[in-house]
């Protein structure tokens, strides 16, 4: 009877365990990716969520980085143009893939906006980088402690999000997405790649909107 | 070179369609690219004609060179693919480099405009020495 009390004991201390050990999880260790997803011959599994229409004709793949300062001008200068014109009206999506190469604070700042994903808000994680993006490169306007600032001011749940970026949990996430450049030949930031129902073509540099424009209608 | 820098910087593009494009807040940028340009377009043929017509010493035309390049380098090698060559080859100092460059953009292309702007005074008042006919002879 001892005997049975005591494996009954263990049995469901394992259990009381293992269902706190579940339930003490964080929400943040799970990472649902589609592995499978691609674009064109770009695999963007790795990539930012899509912002717009996921069925959209078109998707444009940005490949940049977070202290490049062509990058922002172009989400300055030309982006909101395409928001409005294109990804709004359904007619393309658009993935940000991170070339993170200018500093030791680029690829942090990649990783943490994967870390405001955890909690739904990458796109807007990913603006308000852009938007205090600073004219010096690892000037520390990017330093972990600005990230988590950021992320304070989007109202994030910090201990997730610091348990995240101290971690460095989305480090390979970023590496993958700097080779997957690397593979396709992108050498600099900005980089896209325009993919249609026809195939796919690349456009180097901040373009003006104009140059989209073409671009884009001749795919529509 | 004016139009090598326009296109490294980004204010000129060649595919798929040749546009140009000043974005708004890079205008000053634009206008020390400019004066570069414009500036060792005067400096060095200045300095090549003094070494190689009249065979004067190459002093002068050191500086008109130093300050061409360190102008045309400053913000050259930033996000596009001359910064990500560099990177890309020489790791975290061509990373520290790159972005020193970048940082300081303005002021070492002030700093190349002075320069240049010296070695012309300097070249043309020495010109104006060496090639004096003298009258007497």
């Amino acid at each position: 009877m001892n005997k049975l009390g005591v494996i009954l004991g263990v049995i469901v201390i394992a259990i009381i365990a293992g269902a706190a050990a579940s339930l003490s999880a964080l929400p943040s260790e799970t990472v649902n990716l589609d592995m499978g997803r691609t674009h064109g011959t770009i695999s963007t599994a790795m990539g930012s969520p899509i912002l717009g229409d996921p069925s959209a004709p078109i998707t444009i793949v940005e490949f940049g980085d977070y202290q490049c300062h062509q990058c922002y001008n172009w989400f300055q200068n030309t982006k909101p143009a395409i928001v409005e014109n294109y990804i709004e009206t359904g007619k393309a999506n658009l993935v940000f893939v991170d070339l993170a190469f200018l500093g030791r604070d680029s690829p942090k700042a990649a990783q943490a906006s994967y870390c405001a994903e955890d909690q739904e808000m990458y796109w807007e994680y990913h603006d308000i980088l852009y938007n205090f993006q600073d004219s010096k490169i690892d000037g520390g306007w990017a330093n972990s402690e600005r990230l988590k600032a950021f992320a304070s001011n989007l109202e994030l749940d910090m201990d997730l999000f610091n348990s995240c970026l101290d971690s460095e949990k989305y480090s390979k996430r970023v590496q993958y997405n700097i080779q997957q450049a690397r593979d396709h030949g992108v050498r600099g930031t900005l980089g896209f790649f325009i993919v249609g129902p026809d195939g796919q073509g690349q456009l180097g540099g901040a373009q003006p909107f104009s140059v989209f424009k073409q671009v884009l209608d001749k795919m529509v | 070179m004016l139009v090598g820098l326009l296109i490294l910087s980004e204010y000129i593009f060649l595919e798929p369609y040749v546009v140009g494009h000043i974005p708004s807040g890079t205008e000053f940028r634009f206008v020390l690219i400019v004066m570069i340009s414009a500036l060792s377009a005067l400096v060095l043929p200045m300095n090549i004609f003094r070494i190689n017509i009249l065979k004067k010493s190459k002093q002068k035309m050191g500086g008109g060179v130093f300050g061409s390049i360190i102008g045309a380098a400053a913000g050259a090698c930033s996000c596009g693919p001359i910064g990500f060559a560099v990177i890309s080859t020489f790791g975290s100092v061509g990373a520290t480099a790159t972005a020193f460059l970048t940082n300081y953009e303005i002021p070492i292309r002030i700093i190349a405009i002075g320069i240049l702007a010296i070695t012309y005074f300097t070249t043309v008042k020495s010109l104006k020495t060496e090639c004096k006919f003298d009258s007497n002879s």
